[in-house]
């Protein structure tokens, strides 16, 4: 399993756990990271500095620590 | 307030617009009033000395009117020609407190030269003898002719005329003078034009002890030391305070001077002076003229006032239309392409940008919609997508 998939099943929890439109915050954080979620998956090689731009995306919008 | 805002940047350049249009409003009617109240003390100060010089005039017509008519008495004209003070008392005495209710408040007949003393002095019958060696009498045996002019005697300045008197027989009989105060113009002057005015005369030309004596005769405060080089012996006003000059009376050009604007409580007013010359030419004395301006400034603070109240309402309207029409053909269309496009980033590729109109931003719309279009038929074909659906 790749890091940056992981990261995106973490976002996704949260965005069901608390209800939100999931394809705006999923937008708005695509958007700031760079990566379109959609295209992440369990073979999605990692990048280190695509885990971090998704973090700090997750962060600014989702307001979590993922 | 966020300062990359178009919204912000509009707002702040209509709030420029307003700060410069009440500022041009307040600074163009300062500058139209200012210039208002200074035409209209140019014109105080022309229209009074204009209207001294008529009422000198007619005072002069007046008195050398009264003077030919006495003389064609044969009575008068020979008592004073054989120097009979005491009929010549007789005959003129009755007739004095008429004349003086006309104004003419001083009546003399001087013996001729070389002495040329008075002779008999209606005004004051106890005193005679005396010479005054002024400049008229100096005229009038110079020229054996009527002299008119003003002339500042110890008790006050007066506007006279001094005219030769016959003794019949080809000789000079003596001289008649009458005299009006000229403090007394300036009421009739307040009466005609509603302003104010200040008669003041040059110290050096009033005997400081006559003018002490005076001021207890009439009853008046002996206002001497009020001022260093002059005396204001009348004026229309209650107070003297807004008859106040500091100025070089010697200086006073001779069409008159705009003083200054001032205010006085709730009053505005503008002042003026002129200056009054003897018959020698000398200027004894000014007249100083004062015109409440506080109708016009009040006007202009209404007008002022207004345009600040409708410029501010325009603007402000105009703010409020030109936001709402920026706000419903930009701001809102472009927060409705940002929806759209952070949507089509998060998965929703059925969401469409609707285009309503082919102004700048709907061009925009349908460039982007076109966009948004080979967005999603490009993810349609990514493998990671397909073999997920």
């Amino acid at each position: 399993m790749s890091k940056l998939y992981d990261l995106k099943v973490l976002i996704e929890n949260k965005i069901k756990a608390d209800g939100l439109d999931a394809m705006s915050v999923k937008g708005k954080i695509g958007l700031r990271s760079g990566r379109t979620l959609a295209l992440i998956n369990a073979t999605t090689p990692d990048d280190p500095d695509a885990v971090a731009k998704l973090r700090q995306a997750a962060k600014e919008v989702l307001n979590i620590d993922v | 307030m966020k300062w990359n805002l178009i919204r912000t940047k509009v707002l702040a350049a209509l709030a420029g617009c307003l700060v410069v249009g009440v500022g041009g409003i307040l600074a163009l009617m300062s500058y139209s009033f200012t210039r208002n109240s200074r035409a209209l003390a140019t014109e105080s100060v022309t229209g009074a000395q204009r209207l001294f010089t008529i009422l000198e005039a007619r005072e002069i017509s007046k008195m050398t009117s009264v003077s030919e008519t006495l003389l064609m008495d044969p009575r008068i004209h020979d008592a004073f020609a054989a120097k009979d003070r005491d009929r010549l008392l007789e005959l003129t005495a009755p007739l004095y407190p008429r004349l003086k209710n006309e104004g003419i408040t001083n009546w003399m007949f001087h013996t001729p030269e070389p002495n040329m003393v008075v002779f008999l002095r209606l005004h004051n019958p106890a005193k005679f003898g005396d010479r005054l060696d002024r400049f008229m009498d100096k005229e009038v045996v110079r020229t054996h002719a009527m002299v008119t002019g003003n002339e500042l005697a110890k008790a006050g300045f007066a506007v006279r005329i001094l005219r030769p008197v016959d003794n019949g027989c080809g000789g000079l009989a003596g001289y008649i003078e009458f005299g009006e105060e000229i403090g007394r113009f300036i009421h009739e002057m307040k009466n005609q034009t509603g302003d104010d005015y200040g008669l003041l005369l040059n110290k050096k030309f009033v005997d400081r002890q006559f003018w002490a004596d005076s001021s207890a005769v009439w009853k008046r405060r002996d206002n001497w030391n009020d001022n260093p080089d002059y005396v204001l012996a009348d004026k229309t006003t209650a107070t003297d305070r807004i008859i106040e000059f500091q100025g070089n009376m010697a200086a006073v050009p001779m069409g008159g001077q705009v003083l200054e604007r001032f205010q006085d409580g709730d009053s505005v007013f503008v002042r003026g002076i002129f200056p009054i010359r003897d018959a020698a030419g000398s200027t004894v004395g000014a007249m100083f003229v004062v015109r409440s301006i506080s109708g016009l400034y009040q006007t202009m603070l209404h007008t002022r006032n207004v345009l600040v109240l409708v410029t501010v309402v325009a603007l402000a309207l105009g703010t409020f239309l030109v936001l709402v029409l920026l706000n419903r053909l930009v701001f809102r269309r472009l927060d409705q392409i940002i929806v759209v496009a952070t949507r089509v980033v998060g998965g929703d590729y059925e969401t469409e940008i609707r285009t309503n109109s082919d102004d700048e931003v709907g061009q925009f719309e349908q460039l982007f919609e076109q966009f948004r279009r080979v967005f999603v038929d490009l993810m349609e074909h990514v493998p990671e997508l397909q073999e997920k659906t």
